[in-house]
Order: structure tokens, then sequence, then C-alpha cells
């Protein structure tokens, strides 16, 4: 992994002070190739570790799924922004990740099938079984695209939710639902508080660090070959093909890539929520993943990130938004013309309108500017 | 290559190749070259360095080359310039430099007239040019050609032989017999003629000034040891960019010499087209530049902050403002900071001295010199106020470019500064010729015995064809070329090219031609800057087509019209320029208007535009058609 971030490969010697003086291709694509960005990175991951010690536990609890959804969004960057197929059964595969989980992780001897393994394996297991459900889909994909492959996903989306409901033993029926998922790490648990850690504190820790995990191989993918041949077939799929690009190849891989991560996130949002309920991995939530992706900034990484916290938090900014606006009601219940929870649904719908509209290239694309306007200072281009 | 730590072996006589072997031995592992192919800068050690030009010397006397033969190279700057001029000194031979823009005639002349016995040509374009003349060329032996794209296996011509070829063989020859080099090295003497370098001729074919080791010895101590071009001196922990053509005097001493002797790492800009994104990656410590190089930064500057956002150009505008009166105390102190700007710079370098810096790749510059042509005071005096202290320095082919500079603290703006040490410098009484006198002049003109006696007097005083003066009997300004005097009909003295630069310190112009000698009054001939102008014109939604079409409207006449009366506000009345035309077209190396160094050719122009000149003296129309300018 230092290799991935270092600029230190090829026998780069160059003279400092010089960020744009590359004597090593290594060097010219190294992922922090530049001090300033070595440094914003570090800061921020200081940053995030350190912010458990600073807010309440219910903030971190917030902060903890956003990072979990982040791995989600993450994953359907990779196969909609990077490789251009659209998808509307992301919450499918998280909930593939999700009861993968749950059930490895459950107690062998409780009301649903469990098996009480440890996370080790449940948490890779969550990824694979999704992915592997990705890779049995991918072949849809390669045969379709466009408007009918986001039906063939949406079909895929009703499909699950259905056997999630029915499926008794695993996922305990809707409305009841089961235990969500066990984590401990060598006999301690990551969501009891203990002596050290409050429970919040734990799990916000385990979910940054495997985001952690999960972001820089996804950084990493993006600028490899592999990263340039979904590029090319989100692009024009046919010139990708006319330069070599085998299109079943990179379908079949950003499809199981994407799922992977899904599964990741799903075992992951549920470590944190601690129940799962079968309704819960519906048509909304893929819109959702959909969201983040649209309004933190197709194709990029940290744009997948910083729009999965986005939408995260927006409720818990809307739920302060009835005490200031007399109109708006607090909870479905509430009085006045609109709730807040209505209220959350329309800003949903606006934002993605106007980052459609003002900057397609999302809260990444807002960064970008913010970044150019002072690498361009003293000129503007 | 390996690193002993044995002490060199003695020379007789210290020369440029002998220094790069005593630092390949002392420091192999160091960068010495870089150069920028396939996106990255690709490195060359000193070990690797010096490997190279032994095994090109090997080859150039594999080919039969004898001391005293003249090895002709016609190439962009690149390594292989260098491996070839150190290889050709090393084997006692004479290095030949063309510019790449010479067109066929000319690289013709240059070969015949140096009888060159072996050409190295960068790529097919320098091999076409020398073998539509070959012909003419009885002396030219092989050509080496370092590019084999569009050569390799399309031309048969018996005297082609590839680079790497030619670098086998030199491999061979050094297996068999591996101290040859280093015996002709240790055979050099002072008078060994180790370079000859054509001046670029305004008038008349070029002539091949003779440098002699000694003189370059001279050179590099003058100039380099004692800093007398980068100042303060040079270090191995420099960093230098190379990019005007290696065949002048200017670029040599700061591509090779200074490399040689002081060990910094050169840098190779990809071509004259990306020199601007290449300083910005390498940001040289130590900038040499000619004068519109310097005026090209300016204006660039003045081009891309006009079209910057509003927050942008009152910043810029605050700022340039203070670097005005930065520059305009530091210029009063001879250069030296004062407390006063350190506290104005300190201020202004985090909102925009720091940043404009970087972005044109002098921020990490400590020492800057301009050459070869006069430059307007009022352009070093702005590079002053945004802390890229130029030297101005003088010196001609003929004393290898020692001659007099402006030296940190004490610099006069206007002036070419003090002699350098060791220059004996005067000024004729009658004439007011520049004369100067130091090792570092040159043997004479190559087969060209009636200029050498025109030029060196037998006590070895240089006559440069400058003219000039003494100012407060330290400095040495220098009123224009002797034979570009003008003597109005009114029997005035005016010297052309202080009016032309003044007007060419317009970011709008690129070329004046000061017309008048034996006239009534003076008149000139105005080349505009398409870069600025155009984005002039486009801001003023003003619709041009060509070069031509741009300098005809009314408008960019109005525009140049103000430049020209901003001038004429400042200077005698017998100097001010009364009428002026535009030139229709872009001057040129190809059309034969600009010297290979981008001199106007004076005579040509007046000829070539005999029309337009007339039209300005009462001949009506002008040829084009076009009525001449009148200033009020």
């Amino acid at each position: 992994m230092t290799a991935l971030l270092t600029d230190r490969g090829g026998r780069g010697s160059r003279p400092r002070g010089r960020p744009e003086l590359y004597t090593s291709y290594s060097s010219d694509i190294a992922l922090l190739n530049t001090p300033a960005k070595r440094a914003g990175v570090l800061a921020i991951v200081a940053a995030a570790f350190a912010l458990p010690f600073a807010v309440s536990d219910q903030v971190l609890v917030l902060l903890g799924t956003g990072l979990a959804m982040s791995v989600g969004a993450i994953g359907l960057n990779i196969v909609t922004g990077y490789a251009g197929q659209v998808s509307l059964g992301h919450a499918f595969f998280v909930g593939l990740g999700a009861y993968t989980a749950a059930v490895l992780s459950g107690d062998p001897d409780g009301r649903l099938v469990g098996f009480g393994l440890p996370m080790v394996v449940w948490l890779p297991a969550a990824g694979l079984v999704a992915g592997a459900a990705g890779l049995l889909v991918a072949p849809l994909a390669t045969r379709l695209r466009g408007l009918y492959l986001a039906i063939v996903t949406l079909g895929l989306v009703f499909l699950g939710e259905h056997v999630f409901r029915e499926w008794d033993s695993v996922t305990g029926g809707p409305g009841v639902g089961r235990d969500a998922v066990q984590a401990s790490l060598f006999g301690n648990s990551l969501t009891a508080g203990g002596a050290v850690l409050s429970g919040a504190q734990k799990v916000y820790l385990f979910a940054l660090v495997v985001l952690i995990a999960a972001a820089v191989p996804a950084r990493n993918l993006a600028r490899s070959g592999v990263g340039r041949a979904f590029a090319a077939v989100r692009d024009r799929d046919i010139a990708a093909e006319v330069i070599g690009v085998s299109l079943t190849k990179a379908k079949l891989l950003a499809f199981t890539i994407s799922s992977f991560y899904a599964g990741i996130c799903g075992a992951l949002l549920y470590t944190i929520t601690r129940t799962v309920e079968p309704n819960s991995f519906n048509l909304l939530l893929s819109v959702r993943f959909i969201a983040m992706v649209l309004i933190g900034g197709a194709a990029t990484i940290s744009g997948s990130i910083m729009g999965a916290m986005f939408v995260t938090l927006l409720p818990r900014f809307t739920q302060q938004v009835p005490r200031f606006v007399p109109f708006i009601g607090q909870g479905v219940t509430g009085g006045g013309l609109l709730t807040n929870v209505e209220l959350e649904a329309m800003l949903y719908g606006l934002l993605i309108i106007a980052f459609l509209i003002f900057e397609p290239r999302g809260l990444f694309g807002v960064w970008l500017r913010v970044r150019n306007y002072w690498k361009g200072w003293p000129f503007s281009y | 290559m390996t690193a002993t730590l044995e002490p060199p072996a003695p020379t007789t006589t210290m020369t440029v190749p002998a220094r790069v072997r005593d630092r390949a031995q002392r420091d192999p592992q160091r960068v010495a070259l870089r150069e920028k192919d396939f996106g990255i800068w690709q490195e060359v050690t000193w070990a690797q360095y010096w490997d190279h030009v032994l095994d090109v010397a090997h080859g150039l006397l594999a080919l039969g080359v004898a001391p005293g033969d003249r090895v002709a190279i016609h190439s962009e700057n690149r390594p292989e310039w260098l491996y070839a001029d150190l290889a050709t000194c090393a084997v006692r031979a004479i290095t030949m430099g063309l510019y790449p823009t010479n067109p066929a005639a000319e690289v013709s002349y240059l070969l015949s007239n140096s009888g060159s016995k072996i050409l190295v040509a960068e790529d097919q374009e320098q091999v076409d040019k020398a073998l539509a003349v070959a012909g003419e060329l009885p002396d030219l032996e092989r050509i080496v050609y370092v590019e084999p794209r569009g050569i390799r296996h399309r031309y048969d011509d018996p005297r082609l032989l590839s680079w790497d070829d030619f670098l086998v063989l030199g491999r061979r020859h050094r297996a068999d017999h591996p101290a040859t080099v280093e015996e002709r090295m240790n055979s050099a003497a002072p008078d060994d003629v180790m370079t000859l370098i054509y001046t670029s001729g305004t008038t008349g074919p070029p002539k091949g000034a003779m440098l002699t080791n000694a003189n370059v010895e001279f050179a590099i101590k003058a100039l380099v040891t004692e800093g007398g071009f980068y100042n303060p001196p040079p270090g191995p922990d420099d960093i230098t960019l190379s990019y005007l053509p290696l065949c002048h005097v200017a670029e040599r001493i700061a591509t090779v010499w200074v490399n040689a002797q002081a060990g910094t790492t050169v840098h190779f800009a990809e071509s004259i087209e990306t020199v601007q994104q290449n300083l910005r990656e390498v940001q040289p410590t130590l900038f040499f530049a000619v004068p519109r190089i310097w005026e090209k930064i300016h204006a660039g500057i003045q081009i891309r902050m006009a079209s910057a956002s509003l927050v942008k150009r009152l910043n810029y505008a605050l700022w340039i403002r203070v670097a005005g009166r930065i520059g305009d105390a530091m210029v009063r102190n001879g250069g030296r900071p004062t407390a006063q700007t350190r506290v104005l710079y300190g201020l202004g370098y985090p909102f925009l001295f720091r940043s404009l810096r970087d972005r044109v790749g002098l921020r990490k510059c400590r020492a800057a010199g301009s050459g070869a042509a006069p430059i307007a005071p009022e352009i070093l005096q702005w590079f002053f106020g945004i802390g890229v202290p130029i030297y101005e320095i003088y010196g001609m082919t003929e004393n290898s470019a020692v001659a007099t500079v402006n030296r940190p603290g004490r610099v006069k703006l206007g002036t070419v500064g003090e002699p350098q040490p060791g220059t004996e410098l005067r000024i004729d009484s009658e004439t007011g010729e520049i004369l100067t006198r130091n090792p570092a002049v040159f043997a004479g003109y190559w087969r060209n015995a009636d200029a050498t006696r025109r030029t060196l007097e037998p006590d070895g005083w240089l006559h440069t064809g400058d003219v000039g003066v003494w100012v407060d009997g330290t400095h040495v300004k220098i009123t224009d070329r002797m034979k570009d005097i003008i003597i109005t009909a009114g029997g005035k003295n005016v010297s052309p090219s202080e009016i032309e630069n003044a007007i060419k310190a317009s970011p709008y112009v690129k070329e004046a031609v000061v017309i008048g000698d034996r006239r009534p009054y003076l008149t000139a001939l105005i080349g505009i800057e398409l870069d600025t102008v155009g984005d002039w014109a486009q801001r003023r939604r003003l619709p041009y087509t060509t070069y031509r079409d741009l300098a005809d409207k009314p408008e960019v006449r109005k525009l140049v019209q103000g430049v020209v009366d901003g001038v004429n506000s400042r200077v005698a009345s017998a100097e001010q320029i009364k009428k002026f035309t535009m030139l229709p077209k872009e001057l040129d190396h190809e059309d034969g208007e600009l010297t290979a160094t981008q001199k106007v050719k004076r005579a040509a122009i007046t000829d070539m535009f005999a029309g337009l000149v007339d039209g300005m003296y009462g001949g009506g129309r002008s040829a084009s058609g076009r009525p001449a300018g009148t200033a009020p």
C-alpha cells in the first residue's frame, strides 16, 4: 500500500519544491503526487480519527452510517460513474451483504439461522456473496445498455425485496426483522461500550478503517488499466471495443467489484443500526445511492464519500428546520404545510436537479472549482 | 564507468571535457542532465554523461577526425548536442553549431565555409537540408543523424550514419584503443581552436569567430567562477533550463560551460513552443534570456490578467502598483532592496508575487540575466518589482561574451554595467566605438583575414562595432550599433535602437524599425504582437482574420499611435517619429528579414518594404495603397 501512496518508485530524484517535475512514471501517476495532496489527505485522515473524541455518540452513529454508505456509494460509482452502466439494483446487493453478514455472525442458538462466525469471516463473505450475485447479473449488462439495463436492474430490486420478505427463517419477515450483525474483533465487541471507548466510538472507528481499506484500492483501480478500460466503455462502447477493450470483461468486472462493495456496505451498515428489516432494501435505497453519486460527483472516489456523507446528514439538518420555519411541521404527524420528512424528500429532488444543471460533476466539481480558483491565482486560467 | 578515488590524470591544459571527466569521477551518480522524453524527465548522471562523450569521441576517431577538423552540429538543444560538442573538443577538433532554423542555403554556406568533415544532424528535416546541397560540400564525409525516423531504410546516401551505429563504432574503437581519447586530451594546447561560432550577420554573410581553449578558460573564470554571468556564482545545487540555440555563445555558456564548471543540472526544454510549460515544471534557479523572452513573459502576464476575474484583477492591480514602487526604489538604490522594499515585498508575497512567479516559472530563480540585445529599462524595473532581479550583461561572440555586466547592488538601469574583472575597456574618442581587451578576445575570423584585421588590433584590442558612452565613469551605456546610427538630413545623429526599444516596451509592439538616414525626419515600420493585439481586439469585439487584416484596422493603428505618441513625448523633437506604417507581415528568419537570433536585418527590411518607406516621405500613397500614419 505504501507503494501506492508515495512516489518513491523508479529512480526519481526530483529536486525539492518542483511538484510538476516528474522523473519517473510512477511518481507521475502516484495517487498523492504532490506534497500538498499528501499533507491534505493526512490532515483529513487524522481529523477523521480524532473526531470520535470530540462529538456526541448520537452524531457519531450518524457519521458512522455515512461512512458505511460511502463504501456503497463508491461501489455504485465504479459501475455507474466509471464504467457508465446505470444500475438501479444497488439496494439488492446491499441487502445480500447485510443478510450474509447477519446469518454468518448470528447466534447459532437463536430464533433464526445463525453460525456465530467471527468478523474476519463474515465481512469478506458479505462482499463475496454480493460480488458473486453481481457476477451472475453482469451477463445481462453485457447484452443491454442504457435504459434497458436500468429497467432490468430495477426488476432485480423487486425480486430481492420479495425474497427478503418471504424468507422468514433468514430475515425474520417484514415488520419483525432480525438482530443485525454481531461484530467483534479478538473477543472484543465492536458495538458494545467498553472501558476505554463507547460503543458508538468503536463502531465509528471500525467503519472508518473499513472505508479507508475500501477507498484506496478503488482509487487505485480507477487510475489503472482496468479503470481506463471502464472509462473507455463509458464514453463510447463501440470505440472502446475497436481499441481492444473487451466489453464483456470490463462490464463483468465492473458489476462484480461494484456488488462486492455493496455487500461490504450492507454488512457494515447493519453493524451500526443493530436490526435488519427486510423492507429497507427497496427502490428508495437505490435512489438514495444514485443521489449520493450524482451529488458527490460521478467517477470520483472522494466525491462518492462527500455525496454519501451529505445525503446521510441531510435528515439531521431537515429535522432542525421546523424549529425555525413556522409552516413546516415536525415528524409524520406534525402539523403545518409540510413535514420535515416531506421537505427532505423534496430536497433530494431539488438537489439532484440543481446539481445536474449547475454542477454535473457534483460536490467534487465544486471542490475542483475552488481548488482551481486558487491554483490559477493570480490568473483565471 | 565506475567511481575511482584516484586523482584525475594531470593535463597540461584545462578544457571543458576535462571538467566533465573530473566531475564524473568525483560525483558519478549525481544528475547532470535531464531531458523530457515521453512525458517524463529522463536523467543522465555525470558518469553516463562522460561515458557518452567518450563513446562519441572514439566514434569521431574511428571516422578519422584529426586535430583541427571541423565537426558541425545541426540540432535543437538535447544531450546529444553536448556529447558531440565535448567529444569534438576532447579529440582536439573544432565544433561548429548551426541554428535549427537555418534554411538550406545558409546551411550550405556555413558547412562549406567551415569545411566541416562530419555533420551531426538531428532529424530528417536537418538531414534534408544538408543533402539538398551535399553536391557543393566536398569536405563533408559523414552525416550522423540522431533521430532515425524517416531516414532509416529510406535514404541510401553512403555518407549517412545513424547515431546508434556511430556509438557502436565508437565503443568498438574504445575497446581496441582504450587510451587514445585521453592521450588526445592531454595533448591539448591553449591555442587550440575549440569552436567556431558564426556571428549572426545583420549585414553580409555570417563570419566564423574562432574561440580557443584559452579564450574559453578565461571566459569560464570570469563568467562562471567569479559570477560574471550569474551572480552569486552557480553551484552544484543550481538548476537551469536550456532552450536558446546552443550555437549562440550565450546559451553555450549558460548550458555547457556553467554546467561543466559548476556542476549544475541542465534541463532541456522539449521545444521552443513548450518553454513556458517547461519553465513551470523545472523552476530554474538560474535563468538567462534574451530581451524578446523577457518581453514575452511580461506581455503574457498582461494578457492573462486582462481576462482574469474581477477579484483577481483588483488584487493584481493593487500589488503590481506596489511592485512598481519596489522596482523604482530598488533601481534608485543600485538594484539593492531597501528596508522599505523588503517590507512591501513581504506583504505582497503571499498575495501576488509568490504565485505570479510560480506561474511563470521564476519562483526559485535567484539570478537572472539578459543579454544578446538591448532591453528596455522599463521591463527590467518591472521584473525588479516582482522580485526577479535581472542583470544585464554585455558581450559578443568575438570576446566570448566577456565585456561588461551589471553586478548586484551596483546596477545602473539603461547601462550594460561595469567591465568584467581582467577586462580593459575604452571608448574611442573620435568614433565613440567601444573597444575591449582581455584573454577572451577571439583568435580571428575563420578563413577571413580581412575581417579579422578590421576587427582585431595587433595589440589585442577588439572593435566591438558598438557605440557607447561612460556613465558616471564606471558604467557603460551602449548607444547603438555603429553602422545603425542615423544621421538625418538635418545633420542630427540619432540612435534608432533606443527609440525602437522604447516603442517595443509596449506589449502590443513586437518589431519597430526606425528609418531616417539622410531623410528630413524619422519614420518607423512597426509590427504588432499578434497575441496581445489579438487578445485586445477580441475584448473589444473587433473581428479580424489574419495578421495583415488586424494590423490594418484603424483601431489598431490608433492603439499603436498612442504608443508612439507616448515615446515621442519623452524625446527631443529630432528624435520623434513623425510617421509610421504597419508592417504587413510578421518578420521571419526564412524570408531573410531576421537573423537566426531574431535580430532585424535593417538593410533587408528597408529594401523589402521600400514602397512603404517612400510612402512616408512624400511619395504620396504607399505601395500597398494604405495611407501612412501621421503623428500630430
